[in-house]
């Protein structure tokens, strides 16, 4: 058994602790030789770190958060603290971290076993309301950068829990094909304070001043480098362009997160576009023409598995848009709210993201989400 | 005051036990029936019906059923899997080559196998690893499956009909017959 030293007192500030190097050292080498980590170092947990994270929240510690049947694993919340600290989260993070198992739990394709998956999609969870500003949660420049202790290590505890608690190790029982950055860590704060929209949250219900995390299962992150516009509807057919590319399309319908940034967002409010009205105007333009998708051999879907294939494939069926009014135009998204929208990054240049929303069947918001319970 | 305190395990594996025991082996496939499980991945069906027949020509089986499961990338239900139990003596199912697929196909061979009805389980070999993690997740850490050349998906019926001979030798190994 490997024990630490802890100690209570506090440094003074002034002076750089000194440290006993050969236990540090003996220590991470062995969370790395216990396969413990996502090949990072990680933060040291005790019992009495961990009181520090149980504290913060009314759960009790063997309440389940999530679970993955087939794997025949739970995850307690004794256990998600237990990763949260050594993710390096602060013990004040942690009722984020429940929320975000909360709100996980409540998407589909996480517990039927996606994150074995060779689409190789990543947990991503949204934070809205004042907790942004209480730890520190980046929601401005860098947005999808590193530099900011509490996005990157809530977005890490989902991941090592993953890692950890349901073995998901790459190469094991995580046979992702590339999978994605986003893998290490995946959380972000909207920019409420520089949006010209009500936050994401309040389209749930929630008053503003409550504290909601929002989670997605997401692919790639996509950049939208338009910083001379000025016409939304060339706005809206920029940010569609990404959406319906064709190495995007799986089954028959996608989904998207806007994550648009604070000048584009001006933008589109300057001209009186409410969010709907960016989605209904990105969802007029999500649509390939037959021959788009012949060209890149995705004009039909598998009666097996509902992938898209080319039409001469022997396992070739037609897709839906095959057999409605006009069949020459295929639209990739189900309905105008698979765009999700949120405003985040500086507000100093017309840069945004489309956020590739991973998603086999149609849902009415390709998004779950829960409240925070801050003690 | 320094404390000396132990290091948690983040895992929650402690509490797991394991169940490695195969079921009873009959010795010989003659007169039994031979349950297929189809996943749905492609070419599953074909190379499932070519190892029934194999088993039915050359080992004297008796008959052979196909079975579809509803989503290849989580273990067989429960239903599904009495019914399988009761109305066969030994099970094969396939093809587990995908991520998800994999681990189910290994997670069904193992249920079956504590259910009494000696199975193999047949992936294809880029998934050799998640396989092999699925049974230490089951708590059945040796158990054999069987693996075929990658990929499947794109083969030809003469392609799957050489799959199937190979592999066969280590079904009926796996399945306990005898001589």
């Amino acid at each position: 058994m490997t024990t630490v030293t802890t100690r209570t007192a506090e440094m003074p500030e002034s002076e750089a602790p000194t440290v006993e190097l050969d236990e540090l050292r003996r220590v991470m080498e062995y969370y790395a030789r216990q396969e413990w980590t996502d090949g990072l170092p990680v933060m040291p947990v005790t019992e009495s770190y961990l009181a520090e994270f149980l504290a913060t929240t009314r759960r009790k510690p063997d309440e389940v958060l999530f679970d993955i049947p087939h794997l025949n694993r739970t995850l307690t919340v004794r256990l998600a603290a237990i990763n949260a600290a050594l993710a390096g989260c602060l013990p004040e993070y942690f009722p984020v971290v429940i929320a975000a198992w909360e709100a996980i739990g409540q998407e589909p394709h996480p517990r039927r076993g996606i994150w074995q998956s060779t689409t190789g999609t990543a947990p991503f969870t949204v934070v809205n309301g004042p907790i942004r500003r209480r730890i520190d949660l980046n929601s401005r420049g860098n947005i999808f950068g590193s530099g900011f202790r509490a996005n990157a290590t809530i977005g890490r505890a989902v991941r090592l829990a993953l890692l950890n608690v349901f073995g998901l190790r790459p190469h094991q029982l995580d046979q992702a094909t590339q999978a994605t950055p986003a893998k290490y860590t995946a959380c972000i704060a909207e920019n409420e304070e520089q949006s010209p929209w009500a936050p994401l949250h309040t389209e749930y219900g929630f008053d503003p001043e409550d504290d909601v995390v929002t989670a997605f299962v997401i692919r790639s992150v996509m950049h939208i480098e338009a910083r001379h516009a000025q016409v939304p509807e060339q706005l809206a057919v920029d940010f569609a362009d990404t959406i319906r590319r064709t190495g995007a399309l799986i089954h028959e319908y996608s989904g998207a997160l806007l994550v648009v940034g604070p000048e584009h967002a001006n933008l589109f409010a300057r001209a009186g576009w409410s969010k709907d009205d960016v989605r209904s105007a990105v969802f007029a333009n999500t649509v390939r023409t037959r021959a788009d998708l012949a060209a890149a051999g995705k004009d039909a879907l598998s009666h097996h598995t509902r992938w898209r294939l080319p039409a001469d494939h022997p396992d070739a069926v037609p897709d839906t848009a095959s057999t409605g009014p006009d069949p020459d135009r295929v639209q990739v998204l189900p309905r105008p709210t698979s765009i999700q929208i949120m405003v985040a990054g500086a507000n100093n240049a017309g840069v945004s993201a489309v956020v590739e929303i991973f998603g086999l069947a149609p849902r009415e918001r390709p998004s779950s989400y829960s409240k925070i319970n801050s003690e | 005051m320094a404390v000396r305190e132990a290091l948690l395990d983040p895992t929650g594996m402690d509490e797991r036990a394991t169940e490695d025991t195969l079921a009873p082996r009959p010795g010989s496939l003659r007169g039994l029936t031979v349950g297929l499980l189809d996943n749905t991945k492609v070419n599953a069906t074909p190379l499932l019906q070519e190892i029934g027949d194999v088993l039915t020509s050359r080992y004297g089986a008796g008959s052979t059923r196909m079975y579809t499961k509803d989503y290849f990338g989580t273990p067989v239900k429960d239903d599904l899997l009495r019914q399988i139990a009761e109305e066969c003596d030994v099970v094969v199912t396939a093809v587990g080559d995908c991520g998800s697929c994999s681990a189910a196909t290994v997670a069904d061979g193992i249920l079956f196998e504590r259910a009494g009805i000696p199975a193999v389980s047949i992936c294809s070999d880029s998934f050799r690893m998640s396989g092999a993690a699925m049974a230490r997740v089951e708590g059945f850490p040796g158990f054999e499956f069987l693996t075929v050349e990658h990929p499947m998906a794109s083969l030809h019926a003469e392609q799957i009909r050489q799959r199937a001979d190979k592999v066969v030798p280590d079904v009926v190994r796996i399945l306990g017959v005898e001589g």
